[in-house]
């Protein structure tokens, strides 16, 4: 348990000018060589911590030292010892792939022979060794990812801040993206993660914290908040997708109410998802119900609860990652390339 | 010492950017490669109006505009400073720089000496077409050494201008704006396109005062009245003070990024 803190917190506020509060008092720590998620809606305060973690923004109050450096006084300690990946992939697209790593490496007071070699030991495990002499302006999304990725790792820094590095990526690149990360912790690099993909948040990080509103609504290992839910999931689907929705719900929820036994009722996109204790009794008591009330229900099924739950009870909305990826892509679009 | 590794890799970062990008560099030349050509001939036979060889100190209008033609290039170039800022702190770059211990200062003087290494590349070209047109430079190889320092120091306390308007309005657009709005009053009220005793009598007064003027008589003494001591000292005195300003804007701005 007494492992070194690579990163603490302690009640961190951030107010910008115009009076909005991004962070509001929080606080958490992660020991060194932690793969540790940083979860919440959009707007939330995840990246505006990051940016006061990384030196890139000051606090409005509170304390937050990175390495047991503080954030404010140890800047420039604390630039040598992490790599920060944005949300928006950055590179230089008028220079090459190998270009931008040697140029990060400068920045990070790197050169000659040392840093000759570790361009090429980087270009090879991000697979790029082959396009390393075009212009990363020709790269593909994926390609881009990686590189940017790679550029953050020039100077072998013991803590990595990601902010949504496979945000907008098709199914195999951002496989390969976590597979590198998983590599990375492994040598005992510190990560520090925002991401929308729970599944892999939770098949890596060893602790998580949510935040809502610039406030932790909670944090802990995967295992534990999801036992804290306490209880199954029983996905409910009608008939017909869902036509006239809102009516049919209302009815379906009265129904659910007068059984009993049930934790909580929320929508779902293909209907709704019911949490209860001991889910698999409850399965025929509810087709019973609807039976009697004249509801007919495409599916069922009983799972053991995920971190999207987790996450749904303690901020009340549910991560959408598709859609965030169109906005994003969209977004990026006509903002590049001049 | 990193502030100088730091620049000189910038400065490369920069230089190949812009060579990257030869449209863009192409165009910028284009302006005052028309002027050079059309500008000169349109006005050729101004250079008959009585007053003009006395106060321009040349019978031939060609000679007396150059210093106006490449002034007004640098003072574009200058402009580009700001929008390649906006560019980077646009894509997110700048912010990646600042993440890591690279020297602040550094990311400003990278930039502007490619501008000024630009400046002189430009000026060289356009000065070299001038004397093929029949240009002539009174004091030779060390006047147009002279010339061209000049513009460069000039182009370095401008670029200033646009630095601090791309840093604090973040965008491209408002620089280019600012930048076209400026540009032909200041050069119209100064004495870069005509001698100052033909100006009307109260632009004469705003061009005694203005920059442009100072600087481009500067530029032109060593290429017909030749070296004056006086005039190049006024103009290296006038643009030091707005390179003084300019920069120190451009630093507070700079700084106020970071908190």
């Amino acid at each position: 348990m007494s492992k070194p803190t690579a990163i603490q917190v302690e009640n961190l506020v951030k107010t910008y000018g115009d009076g909005t509060k991004a962070v509001k008092g929080i606080s958490f720590n992660v020991g060194e060589g932690e793969f540790f998620g940083f979860l919440g809606p959009n707007g939330a305060g995840k990246s505006t911590t990051i940016k006061i973690l990384t030196t890139l923004l000051r606090k409005t109050s509170g304390s937050a030292s990175v390495a047991g450096l503080d954030v404010e006084k140890d800047a420039g300690k604390i630039r040598k010892l992490t790599g920060v990946q944005m949300q928006d992939t950055v590179l230089d697209e008028d220079l090459t792939g190998r270009e931008n790593l040697f140029l990060q490496g400068h920045l990070q007071q790197m050169s000659g022979d040392p840093l000759k070699q570790r361009v090429n030991e980087l270009l090879k495990v991000v697979d790029l060794e082959e396009a390393a002499d075009k212009r990363a302006g020709y790269y593909s999304g994926g390609m881009k990812k990686r590189l940017d990725l790679a550029s953050t790792l020039v100077h072998r820094p013991k803590l990595l801040f990601l902010d949504e590095p496979t945000t907008g990526l098709d199914p195999q690149s951002r496989n390969a993206i976590w597979s590198y990360l998983k590599q990375l912790n492994e040598q005992g690099i510190t990560i520090f993660i925002t991401t929308q993909y729970l599944e892999e948040v939770d098949r890596l990080c060893r602790r998580l914290a949510i935040v809502d509103v610039g406030e932790i609504v909670a944090q802990g290992s995967p295992v534990d908040l999801k036992k804290e839910i306490g209880a199954d999931r029983i996905s409910l689907g009608f008939e017909n997708g869902n036509p006239g929705g809102a009516v049919l719900k209302d009815k379906a929820k009265q129904v659910l109410n007068s059984i009993g036994g049930i934790d909580n009722i929320v929508d779902s996109d293909e209907g709704l998802v019911v949490y209860a204790k001991n889910g698999g009794y409850m399965v025929p008591e509810i087709v019973r119900a609807f039976d009697g009330a004249q509801i007919h229900l495409a599916s069922i099924g009983v799972s053991s609860p995920t971190l999207d739950d987790v996450f749904l009870k303690h901020t009340g909305k549910r991560i959408r990652v598709e859609e965030l990826d169109k906005s994003r892509s969209s977004g990026m679009f006509g903002r590049r390339r001049r | 010492m990193s502030l100088f590794s730091d620049t000189s890799h910038l400065f490369v970062r920069s230089l190949k950017k812009l060579l990257r990008n030869p449209i863009l560099l192409f165009f910028s030349l284009f302006q005052p490669i028309i002027f050079l050509l059309f500008f000169t001939q349109l006005f050729k036979n101004f250079a008959s109006v009585p007053g003009f060889a006395q106060a321009a100190g040349t019978t031939s209008y060609l000679n007396f505009a150059i210093a106006g033609i490449v002034l007004q290039n640098g003072f574009s170039s200058a402009f580009q400073s700001g929008t390649a800022v906006v560019d980077d702190l646009r894509s997110g770059f700048l912010t990646k720089m600042l993440a890591t211990p690279v020297s602040r200062p550094a990311i400003l003087l990278g930039r502007i000496l490619t501008d000024a290494v630009r400046v002189v590349a430009q000026s060289t070209i356009i000065l070299v077409l001038a004397l093929v047109l029949g240009g002539t430079i009174k004091e030779g190889i060390l006047g147009y050494l002279l010339m061209l320092a000049t513009i460069a120091f000039f182009g370095l306390a401008w670029s200033g201008i646009s630095l601090s308007i791309g840093l604090k309005t973040r965008s491209a657009e408002t620089v280019f704006g600012i930048a076209g709005t400026l540009t032909f009053p200041l050069l119209f009220m100064s004495t870069a396109l005509n001698p100052r005793a033909l100006l009307p009598d109260w632009m004469q007064t705003v061009s005694t005062y203005n920059p442009i003027s100072i600087t481009v008589d500067a530029v032109r003494a060593p290429m017909i009245t030749g070296f004056d001591a006086g005039t190049i000292l006024t103009a290296f005195g006038v643009i030091g003070l707005i390179g003084l300003i300019t920069m120190g804007a451009t630093l507070y701005l700079f700084r106020k990024l970071v908190s």
